[in-house]
């Protein structure tokens, strides 16, 4: 099967597609927003803000180019149950009332989020072709799928593997069918593909070996490494790390840019508010 | 006579009588010096003279005369003359560049690994864009394909560094050719964007596909002159029931891209992964895809981080020297590192 080269002008119109996560100043330095088709880690520890961007992320992604939007329905992929539902609606009522006017279709918001709750690595894989029939379904209708969100990937491989060699490598295979099955579909259909993941605390005198722009990550006071290892951090493109630090009722939330083929190291502060997630300007 | 096959000038033909060579064969088993020597001319026309009487001389094996040469076949002498023309590809990082001995060698295999975020896909761009750079700057103004399995290739990364060449370009030009304007930089980013033919595969077997295809591409596009693919491993990771039919498959695939950097005076760039290998009851770090896999390229260099800084050593090469070097990762593109401590260590 040929493939004819694309020639790079080709694609510099179609420009690297960005959605905006919500909030301009987080924008900014994710160069326009969470690109399409490519995957995108955020990974924190629990009560970072992941659910939250995410959320804000499958609202803003309805909105029209001109606002960053990719005027486009999202399938959510949740593993934890219970799934936010209250939270999202509440989200999706300040998104109306912040752009009265932009969205496309006059339908709830939350008519272009499709939910889906999967239990394990397994039924993920088989999920997969279901995935590309709904994305093609959806293709001809007002507000395709162009966002997926697997919220959390973490959550489906905790639990049924060992840390023996055998379970190791079977898992490791995971990541890169999951992976490669996403990338498939990001690149044919275009979308954003966000992975959520979590943090297992740094063990002293382990042999560790550093990823990305920061030698350490820190949340909560103590040293954290995103969960599943080096393969999984193969198999995104780009990685965004939430921490938080709380003393007494004040919480500082930081999101930092651990890697990413297009763009500098970056860090910045936001706050977590009933209207959503949003950067806070360096004083 | 055979002699007067060569295509020389009849002067030095009746030099080369005179001095006693009356065969291609005593020619071609002369060093350039005695030659130049011998019949008076500068060892650039000397080395002219010997490689037309090696190529005549080769031609006449089937006569059974005093050949040393088999069908297809070389002598050495005639590769080490060969490798002086080779050509190497800037990496824009001059630390790197010395380890190297001049950049990322045409006509050779090169495989680059690293952990995420290290800098892999950052060295691609750089290498696609700096095969471009006209003959005028010492470049080699070739072409180049960019294989993405990856999704990693985000266009406006290779806007940015190809504006930044352009630029450091022009500075050249400004410092060397001050008084020569025929030297101003002609080059735009769209153009060497044009000249970048990209590939995006999803699967194993596409990527079969295209490494197949690529002799047909290259025939009909003889100025590619680098092939980059990001990464080669990644579609492999996945489950093979049958690791015997992965293995044969790397294998087959890592020859065809040998036989492309031979046959057709280009560079090939595997970029890879790296695993963790569980060996003497503890995990070590190592390049992906095996150990059968370490013998299908033929220079190797693995990145990592020495601290904050960003290093490159080298793991296997026949003729480089096992040494490491520090480079960074800017916005323009892979540039020296700037730490004051930066030295070149010889391992």
């Amino acid at each position: 099967m040929k493939r004819e080269a694309q020639n790079l002008l080709q694609k510099v119109d179609e420009k690297s597609e960005k959605c905006t996560v919500g909030c301009p100043i987080l924008d900014r330095n994710l160069n326009g927003g969470i690109p399409t088709k490519s995957i995108t880690e955020v990974v924190g520890e629990s009560g970072s803000g992941k659910t939250q961007i995410c959320l804000q992320l499958v609202l803003s992604a309805q909105l029209p180019p001109s606002h960053g939007g990719l005027n486009g329905s999202s399938l959510y992929i949740y593993t934890e149950y219970p799934f936010p539902i209250r939270r999202l609606k509440q989200l999706s009522l300040s998104l109306l009332s912040s752009h009265p006017n932009h969205l496309l279709s006059s339908s709830d918001p939350l008519s272009r989020i499709i939910l889906r709750g999967i239990s394990s690595a397994e039924n993920f894989v088989e999920l997969l072709p279901d995935i590309e029939l709904c994305l093609r379904y959806w293709k001809s209708r007002l507000l395709p799928i162009r966002v997926i969100v697997v919220d959390s990937i973490a959550a489906l491989f905790r639990s049924e593997f060992g840390n023996c060699c055998f379970d190791l490598k079977r898992r490791s295979s995971l990541f890169f069918k999951i992976s490669g099955g996403l990338k498939s579909l990001a690149e044919r259909f275009g979308l954003v593909v966000v992975v959520t993941n979590q943090v297992v605390d740094f063990i002293e005198g382990n042999e560790s070996v550093r990823i990305g722009n920061f030698s350490e990550l820190c949340s909560s006071g103590r040293r954290v490494c995103p969960a599943l290892g080096i393969s999984w951090a193969n198999c995104v493109n780009s990685r965004i790390f939430l921490s938080k630090d709380q003393t007494g009722i004040k919480i500082t939330r930081f999101s930092s840019l651990v890697f990413a083929p297009h763009l500098p190291l970056s860090s910045s502060q936001f706050v977590i508010t009933e209207k959503g997630l949003f950067g806070v300007e360096n004083v | 006579m055979e002699i007067g096959m060569l295509p020389i000038s009849a002067s030095k033909r009746g030099k080369l009588l005179a001095a006693g060579y009356t065969t291609l064969h005593s020619i071609a088993t002369t060093s350039i010096t005695h030659l130049a020597t011998d019949i008076e001319v500068s060892e650039s026309e000397a080395l002219e003279i010997l490689n037309f009487a090696t190529r005549n001389s080769a031609l006449e094996r089937s006569s059974g005369s005093n050949t040393n040469v088999i069908q297809g076949g070389q002598t050495a002498w005639d590769m080490l003359n060969e490798e002086r023309f080779s050509s190497s590809i800037t990496t824009s990082c001059a630390d790197l560049d010395n380890i190297l001995g001049g950049g990322i060698n045409c006509k050779e295999v090169t495989e680059i690994g690293g952990v995420p975020g290290i800098g892999k896909t950052q060295i691609g761009i750089q290498l696609a864009v700096n095969v471009q750079i006209p003959l005028d700057y010492g470049g080699l103004g070739g072409k180049a394909i960019y294989i993405d399995t990856e999704g990693s290739f985000m266009v406006e990364r290779v806007l940015q560094i190809a504006e930044a060449c352009i630029e450091d370009m022009s500075e050249y030009s400004h410092h060397f050719h001050k008084d020569n304007q025929a030297y101003g930089v002609k080059m735009h980013p769209n153009s060497i964007l044009e000249n970048i033919f990209y590939f995006r595969v999803c699967s194993y077997t596409e990527q079969i596909a295209l490494v197949n295809y690529l002799d047909k591409f290259v025939t009909e596009h003889k100025d590619v002159k680098i092939i980059i693919i990001d990464s080669v491993t990644f579609h492999f990771r996945q489950d093979f029931e049958d690791m015997a039919l992965r293995t044969r498959l790397l294998g087959e695939m890592s020859l065809k891209l040998m036989k492309l950097a031979k046959n057709f005076s280009l560079a090939v760039v595997m970029l890879n992964q790296v695993t963790t290998k569980h060996v003497e009851g503890s995990f070590q770090l190592t390049l992906a895809l095996g150990d059968s896999w370490s013998h299908s390229c033929t220079n190797r260099i693995i990145l990592y981080w020495n601290g904050d800084e960003r290093h490159a050593y080298i793991d296997k090469s026949p003729s480089l020297k096992s040494a490491s070097a520090p480079y960074s990762v800017t916005s323009r593109g892979i540039r020296n590192s700037t730490s004051s401590s930066k030295r070149i260590k010889m391992v």
